[in-house]
């Protein structure tokens, strides 16, 4: 049985989850039943959405401990999910909540834990796990030490959400868990703004992202216009949110956010390595740059030589025509 | 907090220091001391650079046994070349010169090294603290007190942000500094105190390194070569060194003085041109680079080391300058200086008396020791290449004739005062102008600085303020007629970019987040107006380097 953890906040269930339901597909033998199981104050309607789909039945997990996330009461009640069902796998999507609290799961657990996953080979109790060593420069092949169950987070944008395989509604079954509020350490305050604003690019299906060719902070505009035609949202490489043209939240590559979007259209973005780490796993890749020599046309799919003022006007009209 | 003896910097120097502190409690007893090392890096050795062939003298006493504890040695040294390199061909040097002869040193990763020395410390109970930098040294008149460790959590317009943390205090009998080369707080003090004023001025080099992933069988493991010539000019200072640390993977770096006159110049272009020789690109041909890194090293020599005690405080290793440029080699002597700061600074305790006339006990050790025996008769060789490669080489020669032995001291200057303005009217041209000495990248044999530091695995938190510090804004006005914005070409990974504004007037962008560490700037910078200080953690992460 391989369990997958959903992630919600506030009844919005993370696009992640699905992600991390078709790793759990790809991972589970022939008829081997997947379940998922979503944790919070109430979670009926994202439990209900998950079921919809039926990929297989669902646990929902509420209690008023659960409501505000804190490593501790996520840990408490995930531990007696996981004692209660006794999966061989347990899947998470590799947000940041599960970057917090999964690794406190394992180890009061005593159970590995494989983190970061971008592939799996095989399936079942012999499968083993890809995960990056060194910043991505590296893939490791690993497979997890000890008696199952084994703990295993997935990369976002490794799998593919709308690659899950649905199936008849399933069923919602509650489970009931014992948290101790006077146990959990963690007394959060309310999400700082900062945090509230921020755009979680990883979510984004269509990103167009803006480099140094863009030359000046007024031609953002061109670059805006696009993404607005194409229901993108915008984003930039470094010198661009050095520079203060953009917010340094929207910042793709090494220092900034990693993405994997269904469509990535570059505008005058040389292609840095150090850019390149942060989007080379999204699934077409459009490039728009003067210089044919750009590192940038090694990894894109659809290539322009030309002059991104004049090319992406040109593909706003059209869009809009359309 | 309060510590007894609180190390700064946890390199060979400090991690050696420490473990011999404790070596000295245990043997000695008496009130346990306690002892505490700061490190920047995050895990210990990631900002650890070096070719490295170790000359295993100072380990063998500190550690007896340490082929038994498993120092990670990656060969023994079994055959030595240099050569010398013109623009197509070699030439081999007849006789190894012996300062250059490395039977029985060992091919070593000082990143590994030095994260095997940190547990052989850590087994003793000390306290090493990684991922925290000291940013001011804590003074009172002469005394050293401690040092302050850095702010945590400002914001890169200097407020406070919600993860705020403000550094620590930590104060200690004796504070040993081993900051390495160019250290922040050594600089401090050389200022502050003065413990350079009747020295020469300390001389620095920048070294480049990559590690390759070659096709076996080119060369054997445990080969250790050494260049001299091209593409460098005879004037200049420098060279290139190649360790076989396994017959798949080559340490391969090259080593510029930082005294070099034409500010067009670029250390980086020059490690390319390197590598496009017809004998390098042969040995790297079809291989893979797998890690880059840069830092500088005091190559001044025993004349130029500063007054090494004060009230309350030491200094050790590469941040005392403690290198045999001669011999390219530092790593034995920064153990041994940590190992006999240890010594003089656990006596001192013990005498309680912490004073700069109790710790010139640590001087005595020095002059006692092999450091002196090693250092003295090379004292004006670095000097000597200040009159250029031939200069240089003859009077080594001399040199080992004589034990040293020359009528004058020779004089050096600090490197920065001998680079030449640019004619009227050739500078401030192209935005990032391209260097006088640069060479065609193809990013498999030869990279652009942005790939390399790639390859150095640095990070920084990007929402804090620059930690290099420009005093005097120099760049929009003389710095291009003058120098041609020589900082975008000496730094090895990228820091420094020139931008236009809207009418032309240069600025200076400092992408702080591509620091590799390496003091390069604070060097060679010739208006002297930029300061290196510790940044809120990062850093590269040199595995395996």
């Amino acid at each position: 049985m391989i369990l997958v953890v959903a992630e919600q906040r506030e009844g919005r269930l993370n696009r992640a989850t699905w992600e991390a339901i078709a790793a759990a597909q790809a991972l589970s033998a022939e008829g081997v039943p997947v379940q998922v199981v979503v944790l919070g104050g109430t979670v009926a309607t994202t439990a209900q959405e998950i079921a919809a789909a039926g990929v297989g039945d669902v646990i929902a997990v509420e209690h008023v401990s659960l409501a505000t996330y804190t490593p501790d009461a996520f840990t408490t009640a995930m531990r007696q999910v996981v004692d209660k069902i006794a999966p061989t796998f347990v899947l998470l999507p590799h947000t940041y909540q599960t970057r917090d609290f999964a690794p406190m799961l394992a180890a009061r657990m005593r159970k590995s834990l494989v983190t970061d996953v971008t592939g799996i080979n095989g399936n079942g109790a012999a499968a083993t796990f890809i995960r990056p060593m060194f910043q991505g420069k590296l893939a490791a092949e690993v497979r997890p030490q000890g008696e199952p169950p084994f703990l295993v987070s997935v990369q976002i944008g490794a799998y593919r959400a709308d690659a899950v395989r649905k199936g008849n509604a399933a069923a919602v079954t509650s489970m009931s868990v014992v948290i101790d509020a006077s146990a959990i350490r963690q007394q959060p305050d309310a999400p700082f703004q900062e945090a509230r604003q921020a755009v979680d690019l990883s979510q984004a299906d269509r990103i167009v992202s803006v480099g140094r060719g863009i030359k000046s902070q007024d031609n953002i505009a061109i670059a805006k216009n696009l993404a607005t035609a194409m229901g993108a949202e915008i984003a930039a490489s470094r010198p661009i949110c050095d520079n203060g043209w953009l917010p340094m939240e929207r910042q793709i590559g090494s220092s900034g956010q990693t993405v994997a979007p269904k469509l990535y259209v570059a505008l005058g973005i040389s292609g840095a390595i150090q850019h390149l780490v942060g989007m080379k796993g999204s699934r077409t890749i459009v490039a728009i740059n003067k210089d044919a020599d750009a590192p940038i046309f090694e990894v894109a799919d659809y290539g322009i030589v030309g002059d991104l003022f004049e090319v992406v006007p040109a593909i706003v009209n059209e869009l809009e025509k359309g | 907090m309060e510590v007894d003896v609180l190390i700064v910097g946890g390199g060979p120097a400090g991690l050696s220091a420490a473990l011999r502190l404790a070596q000295l409690q245990t043997a000695q007893g008496g009130e346990p001391l306690s002892i505490a090392v700061l490190e920047k890096a995050r895990e210990a050795g990631a900002h650890s650079l070096s070719g490295a062939v170790l000359d295993p003298s100072a380990l063998r006493e500190l550690i007896p046994d340490f082929r038994e504890r498993g120092a990670p040695i990656a060969a023994d040294v079994h055959a030595d070349h240099v050569y010398f390199l013109t623009e197509h061909a070699k030439f081999e040097f007849p006789i190894i010169p012996p300062p250059l002869r490395n039977h029985g040193n060992h091919i070593i990763s000082l990143n590994q090294f030095v994260r095997w020395l940190a547990e052989q410390v850590e087994a003793h109970g000390i306290d090493f603290f990684s991922g925290f930098a000291a940013q001011d040294v804590l003074m009172e008149g002469t005394r050293i007190l401690g040092v302050r460790t850095g702010d945590r959590g400002i914001s890169r317009h200097g407020e406070q942000k919600p993860t705020f943390e403000p550094g620590v205090d930590i104060t200690a009998k004796i504070t040993i500094f081993c900051d390495g080369v160019r250290g922040n707080l050594t600089k401090e003090l050389l200022r502050r105190l003065p413990l350079g004023a009747d020295r020469a001025p300390q001389q620095f080099a920048v070294g480049l390194k990559e590690l390759w992933d070659i096709p076996p069988g080119r060369v054997a493991a445990g080969t250790v070569i050494h260049t001299l010539g091209y593409p460098l000019a005879e004037e200049q200072f420098g060279g290139a060194f190649i360790y076989a640390m396994s017959d798949r993977h080559l340490s391969l770096g090259f080593v510029v003085g930082l005294d070099y006159s034409d500010p067009q110049f670029d250390p980086h272009m020059a490690f390319n041109r390197f590598k496009q020789h017809p004998f390098i690109a042969a040995l790297l041909g079809d291989g893979q680079m797998v890690r880059y890194g840069a830092k500088a090293l005091p190559e001044g020599g025993w004349n130029t080391i500063p007054r090494t005690y004060m009230d309350g405080g030491l200094i050790a290793g590469d941040a005392g300058g403690f290198l045999n440029s001669m011999r390219l080699k530092g790593i034995h002597l920064a153990m041994r200086t940590g190992m006999l700061a240890a010594e003089a600074a656990f006596d001192a305790i013990r005498a309680n008396d912490t004073s700069a006339a109790s710790l010139k006990r640590y001087q005595d050790k020095i002059d006692a020791s092999p450091v002196r025996s090693e250092l003295y008769p090379v004292r004006n060789v670095h000097q000597a290449f200040g009159h250029g490669l031939w200069a240089g080489l003859a009077f080594s020669g001399v040199s080992l004739l004589t034990g040293g032995w020359w009528p004058v001291e020779l004089q050096g200057e600090a490197g920065h005062t001998r680079m030449h303005r640019l004619p009227p009217g050739r500078g401030s041209g192209a935005v990032n102008e391209p260097a006088s000495n640069a060479t065609s990248v193809d990013r498999r044999l030869t990279f652009d600085k942005l790939t390399n530091v790639h390859y150095s695995g640095t990070a920084h938190e990007e929402d804090q303020p620059s930690h290099l510090l420009v005093h005097t804004e120099v760049c929009s006005t003389i710095c291009g007629p003058e120098y041609g914005h020589p900082c975008v070409r000496f730094c090895p990974a990228n820091v420094y970019e020139i931008m236009r504004e809207a009418d032309g007037t240069p600025r200076l962008q400092i992408n702080a987040s591509n620091c590799v560490h390496c003091k390069t700037c604070d060097i060679m910078d010739p208006y002297a107006v930029i300061t290196w200080v510790p940044p809120e953690g990062g850093g590269p992460q040199y595995n395996g380097m």
